[in-house]
Formats: structure tokens, sequence, C-alpha cells
């Protein structure tokens, strides 16, 4: 209790918490808020004529205004928050989860293996998650074209496979696959891995660990209760960044085009040329562009100062 | 042996080493493919067109015989990293090249890019954070701690829809792509002698100060972009690790000896917040590598990040992929080490090989 009511002293930490509570509530009640057109479901809601390109300003049809070719804005606001919690959360959930066992494991593993467990996880440390993500994406369409489909991939609609006759499991599988969170997963459990080697290499040390191998505890055992408990503190600070960090990343590549799905850089990447082409200006056409960047922005900003207060919870200094 | 030059060598060993650890991952990856799929990665330039099915099945399965494509692991993989070896990587439909030629081809962008914004990111973020560290609540602290707030919460992407629509847009001043059009005829005339491929070398080289100029319009608005970022974090860091060393004994005593404030921060704080700064900026060399392609590809840059570009365009392209990844891989390896020297020349505790990094 006292912990909770420290994070809550700064208003830092409150204001990041309600952010996050607003874009939890808006991820829940997106089909009350903004609801789904039966026939063609999907973030993109067309609202205006398909024809028009220039985006239209904020109406009674559309309250935050249309992107080129009449979707709506708010509607894909709305489900992009979403989109982008689940998306950071999954992420975070899995490299966490794997990073922790990881690095428990191989801080256990005595000192040989140990070690080569760790020299194997800085080797991942050297992959750029871009390239990983391209290269993931093209195993994806080239296995789909070896097993006869057909791949090609949509700057807005994302990834499109067909295939005649009847799909195989595989390629069903196949196709619920999103290159990018797979990366990102396997390309960024390290810093949790290598968090908790260290913090069992210290543990280790400490009598009750050895209290509980001497009466006969097994690896197992001292994982589950002792160093997970140790651990989850510095690793969910960790985890509370990386939702953020992850959400931004996707925008990002979204947006220069090659891929994530996300639907808040999907936006911003559909305005581009309104804004940046030839007779564009930021300030005439403001609703495309100012909010999913707040959005973006805003989501970034509220789980960085989130983990920032977690930081200062867990730190042992601070009581 | 001076233990520095033991420190490099045993620092430059450890690329290789990396380098097989994470090909092995990668070809692991592949390994996941079915063997028709892994056989695109051996496809030869020039396929005959119009092969029917019959002929494409039957000209897989030589592939397959001949790069052992239905082996164990280590088999197969020994097979692949020989092709890594001969100098092409392979034939990238997309792009209609060899591999490694048309990714050797772009380096120099990407280097004159990368190059110049770890030119001005480190230093600065390195000063700023001393200065902001030392006099803690200052002026110059709460301001830089705003600035750097933005830095580390604003995505590149919206940085450079800003500064594309403030600078280019509404100002003129900076422009997107590599240099303007009437000077991109006279860099590709016959005249103009390509000794690095970086415009702002070559153009001194030249004696044309013109395209000098033109060549910054176009560079500075990648390297603010990608610096603005990497800049705060590790401003940031830097900040934090000064106010570590501020309250230690030797500091003290310096000041206690009656040292100046100029002396006691640049000689005694300064050398002990390094490694940790540096440290940090070195664990996010891949994000810088990763910063350096996004910037690319929005300022229109044309560097290696058009391989993947062309390879995501439609026709699947999984040798160009690979290729890339290793590429990059291998960039990133190549950043760290340099970054790791750098550490290394200026701690002196690193040089002298007492503190093991």
């Amino acid at each position: 209790m006292k912990r909770i009511r420290l994070f809550f002293s700064h208003w830092q930490n409150c204001v990041s918490f309600l952010l996050i509570l607003i874009f939890v509530a808006t991820a829940v009640a997106a089909p009350y808020l903004s609801p789904d057109d039966p026939e063609n479901p999907g973030a993109f809601l067309r609202v205006g004529k398909a024809t028009k390109g220039e985006p239209q300003p904020p109406s009674e049809k559309a309250v935050l205004g249309m992107l080129p070719f009449g979707f709506d804005v708010f509607h894909a606001l709305v489900w992009g928050s979403r989109d982008a919690l689940l998306f950071g959360l999954i992420v975070t959930i899995s490299t966490a989860v794997f990073g922790v066992l990881y690095g428990a494991i191989s801080g256990l593993a005595g000192n040989r293996l140990g070690s080569f467990m760790i020299r194997i996880a800085d080797s991942f440390l050297a992959f750029p998650p871009i390239a990983g993500m391209v290269f993931l994406q093209q195993l994806l369409a080239t296995t789909i074209v070896a097993m006869g489909g057909i791949y090609w991939s949509h700057p807005k609609f994302g990834q499109i496979i067909e295939v005649q006759g009847p799909m195989t499991l595989i390629q069903s599988l196949l196709e619920h696959i999103n290159p990018l969170m797979l990366s990102l997963i396997v390309l960024s459990w390290m810093p949790y891995a290598r968090l908790v080697h260290a913090i069992v290499l210290t543990l280790k040390q400490t009598e009750f660990i050895q209290a509980s191998r001497a009466l006969g505890g097994s690896s197992a055992w001292i994982i589950r209760k002792h160093i997970l408990r140790n651990s989850t503190g510095p690793a969910m600070v960790l985890a509370a960044r990386d939702v953020g960090g992850v959400v931004l990343l996707q925008a990002t590549l979204t947006f220069i085009g090659i891929g994530g799905d996300s639907i808040w850089g999907s936006m911003l990447g559909q305005a581009r040329n309104w804004v940046i082409g030839p007779g564009g200006s930021l300030l005439r056409y403001w609703w495309v562009v100012l909010p999913p960047t707040l959005a973006v922005m805003l989501f970034g900003i509220a789980w960085n100062i989130f983990g920032d207060g977690l930081s200062d919870l867990f730190d042992p200094r601070a009581l | 042996m001076p233990p520095f030059l033991q420190f490099l060598i045993r620092r430059f060993l450890a690329i290789p080493v990396s380098l097989i650890i994470i090909t092995m991952v990668l070809y692991g990856g592949v390994m996941l493919t079915p063997p028709e799929a892994r056989a695109t990665l051996y496809y030869p330039p020039r396929m005959k067109p119009n092969m029917t099915e019959e002929q494409m099945r039957r000209y897989q399965e030589t592939i397959i015989k001949r790069y052992h494509l239905r082996d164990p692991f280590l088999i197969q993989y020994g097979y692949w990293a020989g092709t890594l070896l001969d100098g092409t990587w392979g034939y990238s439909p997309s792009m209609n090249e060899q591999i490694l030629p048309a990714l050797l081809k772009r380096t120099p962008v990407t280097l004159e890019l990368a190059m110049y914004s770890l030119l001005f990111l480190v230093p600065l973020g390195l000063v700023s954070g001393v200065i902001a560290g030392w006099k803690r609540s200052g002026r110059f602290d709460r301001g830089f701690r705003g600035l750097a707030f933005l830095g580390t919460s604003t995505p590149s992407f919206i940085m450079a829809l800003v500064m594309l629509s403030v600078f280019y847009i509404n100002l003129n001043w900076f422009a997107p792509g590599r240099i303007s059009m009437n000077y991109g005829f006279e860099i590709s005339e016959e005249t103009f002698r390509h000794t690095t491929g970086m415009l702002t070398i070559d153009s001194l080289l030249n004696g044309r100060t013109d395209i000098f100029v033109d060549a910054w319009r176009h560079l500075a608005m990648p390297i603010i972009t990608l610096s603005l970022y990497h800049w705060s974090t590790l401003a940031r860091i830097a900040r934090s690790s000064m106010l570590e060393e501020t309250g230690k004994e030797y500091i003290l005593s310096a000041r206690a000896r009656g040292l100046s404030e100029r002396r006691v921060v640049w000689h005694h704080a300064f050398r002990n917040m390094l490694t940790p700064s540096l440290t940090s900026i070195a664990l996010s060399a891949t994000s810088i590598i990763t910063g350096v392609f996004v910037a690319e590809i929005i300022f229109d840059f044309n560097g290696v990040s058009s391989v993947i570009l062309s390879a995501m365009a439609g026709v699947p392209d999984a040798p160009a992929a690979l290729g890339f990844a290793v590429y990059s891989v291998l960039m990133v390896l190549i950043l760290m080490f340099f970054l790791d020297v750098l550490q290394a020349i200026l701690d002196p505790r690193v040089r002298e090989g007492v503190l093991k990094t």
C-alpha cells in the first residue's frame, strides 16, 4: 500500500496511469464508441465518397474529419487504440516471459553453459528488428508461393494471401502470423534475459537460496519460488517501457510502408502526400495528422512515464 | 604485447563469433520452410522464362540435390555459408542484381548518413548530459530535460513529417532526396570523380563547393531526425551517471585541493561517466542502424535500405531479405566494435586492461 501511495504521489505517474486507463477503456469500448459497419468490418470505415481524394474537414458525418477517399478518422483512431494495445501487450508479455525464463535458466545453469547462453543472447543484440521483420515476411512469402499460393502485400490492407482450392492447415496458420510481431518477439527478449541473469548471479550467493538448496529444493522450485519473485519487479519496469516502444516502432514501419499493420501508422501514411506532397500543408489538413500523431505520442509517453514510475517504486532506496 | 592491442584483437575476434551464431539462427529460420522454398535462395541470375511446371519441378530438384537441401542442418548451413564467401550472396529477382554488389554499391550513402549522425550526436549527447548533470535543476538542466523528453517521445516519422512540412514545403531550406536534380545530372557525368562515394567528400575533392552545400542541404533533415532520439537517450544516461559521480569522494577531494570547477568536471568526473554512457550507446547500436534505415526511406535517400523496399515491393525475394539481414548484422557488429574501441581510447581503465568489459 505504501508503495502504491508513493507511486501516485508524483503527478506524472498519475497522468500516465490515467492516459493508460483511457487507452484501455477506448480499446474495450471500441464497438460502442464507433460501431463497425457489419458488411465491411475493419478499422477503416468509409463514410464519405470513395472517389474524393482530398481529405474532408470535420462534419456531422465524421466528427474528426475524413482521410483521403472518405475514411473516417475517429473510427480508425478508436479501433487503432485497440490494435495498438493488443500488439504492444502481446509482444511485451511474450518477450518478457521468454526472456525471464531464459535468464533464470542461464543463471542457474552453471558457469560454462550459462555464459554460453548469455553469449548467444548478446549475439541477438546485433540483429536490427527491421531486418528481422523483412526476413520473416519474405520467408513467409516464399513458403506460401512454394506451396502453390499467391502472396502480395498492400500498403493499406497488409499482407494478402490467395490460395487456389481449399487452404491447408499450415497455410491458414501462416496467414495469421504478423511478421513484425513475430520478429519483435524473437528479437527483443535479450534485455530481460541479461537482467535476470545478473539478478540470479547475485541471488545465488545469498543465504536463502543456499538454504533452499540445502533443504533439497530442485532448480525448478528455486526458479519458481525465489528467482521469479525477485525479478518480476525489474522485468516489469522494462516491459512497461517496451509496450510504448514496440507500438512506436510498429507505427514507424507501417508509415514507411514495409508492413507492421499499425492502424495509426497507416493513417499517417495515407495522409502523407496531402501534408508533404506538392501543395500540401500541415495546417490546412490538420485533422489527418493531429489525431494519430497525438495518439501515437501519448501512447509512447504514457507507458514510458509509467515505466519510470515503476522503476522508482522498485528501487529499494525509495522507501 | 601492450594491453590495448590485446584488447583490440580480442574484441575484433568477437565479430566472426557473433556473426556465426547469428547466421546459424538465420539459417535455422530458413530451415522451417519447405525445401522447394529454400531452393529459391540458389536460383541463378537468368532463369529460363516460361518453364513448364514439370521443368520447374525438375530444376528445383537439381538445386535441392546440389546444395543438399534435404540433409541435416549443419551440412545445409555449411553449403549456404560457403555461398556467402563467394562474393555474390545469391541473386535477387526483384532488383535484377547480385545481392552483395548491390548492397556494397549503396553502402557509401548509408555510411555517410550514419557517420555524420554519430559524429554529431555522441559528442553533443555527452557534453550536454555532463553540463545538465553538473548543475542539477539549474536553468540549463530544466531546458535540457524538456528537450530530452520531447526527443525520446517523438517518433522519428512524426518528426520527419513535421520537418518536411516546415523546412521543405514552407521554407525550402532543406530538401529530401540525396541531391538536387540539376546537380544530379552533373555528378552522374564522367568528369565528376567518385572517390569515396560520399557526396560531401567527393564534391570537395572535385573542388565543387556548390555541390557540397547542396549535399548538406539534403543531409540536414535526416541527420537531425536521426540524432534527436539517440541524442536524448544518450544524454539522459550521461546526465544520470554524472549525477552519481558528483556525490563521490574523489570529486570532493579534487575540490578540496583547490582545482578549478572546469578541471574537476572535465578531467575527473567526465572520464568516469564515459563508461556507462558509451556502453549504453553500444547496446543501442541496433536501434541506431534501424533508425538510419528508417530515415533513409522517409527522406528518399536510396541507400542500402532500398534493397528491402524492392524486396517488399511484390515478387517474394528471400535471397535479398536474407542477404540484407546478414549485411545489417555485420554493420551493427562493426558499429559496436568502433564504439567499444572509442570507449577504450577514452577510458584509461579499459585501455590498460584493468577493467574488463
